[in-house]
């Protein structure tokens, strides 16, 4: 369970580098419970190393990275790693849902394998996670029977089966047709709504302003400037900010 | 000629079907333990093991840079003699052949467990699964959609290369061309014989595989 009075993230001076190339260059936030944090900037800046790196799916070359108050920058065993993923959803912007597992499956797998919830309780929760996206009719069907859109969420409901303290997502609604973006980031708001602590990149500036409790903005490796969104959409400081929002608006 | 190749088989067509079973028995045999082999193989070579991968690229380097006709008198020669007993010609010839498709083998499942989309890793660890249910329930079923038909594949080639046998006279297609034309003296129906039971199987096993992977890939993308 999250601790109401600790952060959820406490990332301090987060360093990455693919061989010489240094794509993370000092990064520090704090993300609190319950805080909904949007990132932003350019293409290439960074944003989804360091979305990677929070779940460790990417080493961070230095610094650290506290979890509910634990250091999880250093080795750890494969069983704690895994432990560790158990408690952070993500959410990739091409959906990976497996392509071999029925949609129920999706959903049960890991909850079943890695917490061992038994069976009948994680099929029971996986129909009430479906029904709350509409998808309960499809739960014996394979995935690729679904649209993008219907994909997206049901990527969304598994990473919510295994009750995590925060959900990552990257560009969620990147890959998706126009028509199919709404329904998502629907639900994603909803989920903020509920005090789900969130973690989202995204292009969607009408989006990460209305529901974001602060705005990171990330070009080059750096962040370059951290506020409310009023502050950030509104009034920013930086130079690198105005012309990148420029752009986008 | 059509005389001729109905005479031969109307007399000699038990040897040919004998020759027909020791064909197939040799490259069922052959695919079984080089699935085995290769799959072994392909676990050191996906593992993070420096030297287990550069062992297995030599491996790998070897058997498909070298003639199969050489690895097996290699193999007929030196087996004997290494291991201080007598194998039959049948026996090292299968060695020999298990060898050579073994790296094939590997090669085939290291490929096709590469090929499956990195994504499909990250999001099973994303959820917290361990490597090893990561890999055996995750990217393994969705690689074996693909290994299987290549290992059918395999099976049919092992079906054309196992008439290498015949160089020791081992029961076999092409050792039933040899048998019935060293008595008949009638080489080119005698051959054509051999050959369209060969062509027959490989056809029939082909249209077979290709059934098979729709299937596979029809029932669950
Ligand atoms: N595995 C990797 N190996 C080498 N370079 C990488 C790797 N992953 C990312 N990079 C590089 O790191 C830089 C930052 O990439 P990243 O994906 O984090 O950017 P991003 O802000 O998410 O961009 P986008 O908006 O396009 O998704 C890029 O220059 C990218 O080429
Ligand atoms: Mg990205």
């Amino acid at each position: 369970m999250p601790l109401e009075n600790v952060p959820v993230f406490e990332v301090t001076d987060l360093r990455k580098s693919f061989r010489d190339l240094e794509v993370l260059k000092g990064i520090s936030t704090t993300v609190q419970n319950r805080e909904t944090v949007s990132v932003i900037g350019p293409s290439g800046g960074g944003k989804s190393t360091f979305l990677r790196c929070l779940n460790l799916l990417e080493e961070a070359t230095s610094g650290s990275i506290r979890f509910e108050g634990k250091e999880v920058t250093g080795p750890l065993s494969v069983k704690e790693k895994a432990l560790y993923r158990q408690r952070i959803g993500m959410v990739f912007q091409n959906y990976n849902v497996f392509p071999h597992l029925t949609v129920l499956d999706n959903i049960t797998l890991a909850p079943t394998l890695e917490k061992k919830i038994p069976k009948e309780q994680a099929v029971q929760r996986a129909y009430e996670l479906l029904e709350r996206i509409g998808l309960d009719d499809k739960a014996k069907e394979y995935p690729t029977r679904l649209s993008g859109g219907q994909k997206q969420r049901l990527a969304i409901i598994r990473a919510l089966a295994m009750d995590p303290d925060v959900l990552l997502y990257d560009e969620p609604t990147s890959a998706l047709d126009p028509e199919m973006v709404k329904e998502v980031l629907t639900l994603i708001q909803e989920l903020t709504e509920q005090g789900m602590t969130t973690i989202i990149v995204t292009h969607e500036m009408q989006f990460a302003r209305a529901i974001s409790d602060r705005v990171l903005f990330i070009d080059n490796g750096i962040l370059v400037e951290e506020g409310v969104p009023e502050q950030i959409f509104g009034d920013p400081v930086q130079e690198r900010t105005k012309e990148f929002l420029a752009k986008m608006l | 000629m059509l005389n001729a190749i109905l005479r031969i088989w109307n007399k000699y067509g038990f040897v040919y079907l004998n020759g027909l079973l020791g064909t197939l028995r040799l490259s069922a045999v052959t695919v079984f333990f080089a699935t085995i082999l290769g799959t072994v193989l392909a676990v050191f070579k996906l593992s993070k093991s420096r030297t287990a991968n550069v062992l297995v690229d030599a491996y790998v380097e070897v058997i498909r840079g070298t003639p199969v006709l050489l690895q097996i008198y290699f193999f007929w020669l030196l087996l004997p003699k290494a291991i201080g007993f007598e194998l039959s010609d049948t026996q090292s010839i299968i060695i020999a052949m298990v060898v050579n498709a073994s790296a094939y083998v590997c090669e085939i499942i290291r490929a096709e467990i590469q090929a499956v989309d990195i994504g499909q890793r990250e999001a099973a660890f994303s959820l917290g699964l361990t490597p090893v249910h990561t890999f055996f329930r995750i990217t393994l079923p969705q690689a074996v959609k693909n290994i299987l038909p290549a290992l059918g594949n395999e099976f049919i080639n092992m079906i054309k290369q196992t008439s290498l046998a015949s160089v020791f006279f081992v029961q076999e297609l092409t050792t039933a061309y040899r048998t019935v034309q060293s008595t008949t003296f009638l080489s080119i129906p005698s051959l054509m014989i051999s050959g369209m039971i060969y062509l027959v199987v490989t056809f029939t096993l082909t249209r077979f595989l290709g059934l098979f992977e729709r299937r596979l890939r029809s029932n669950a993308p």
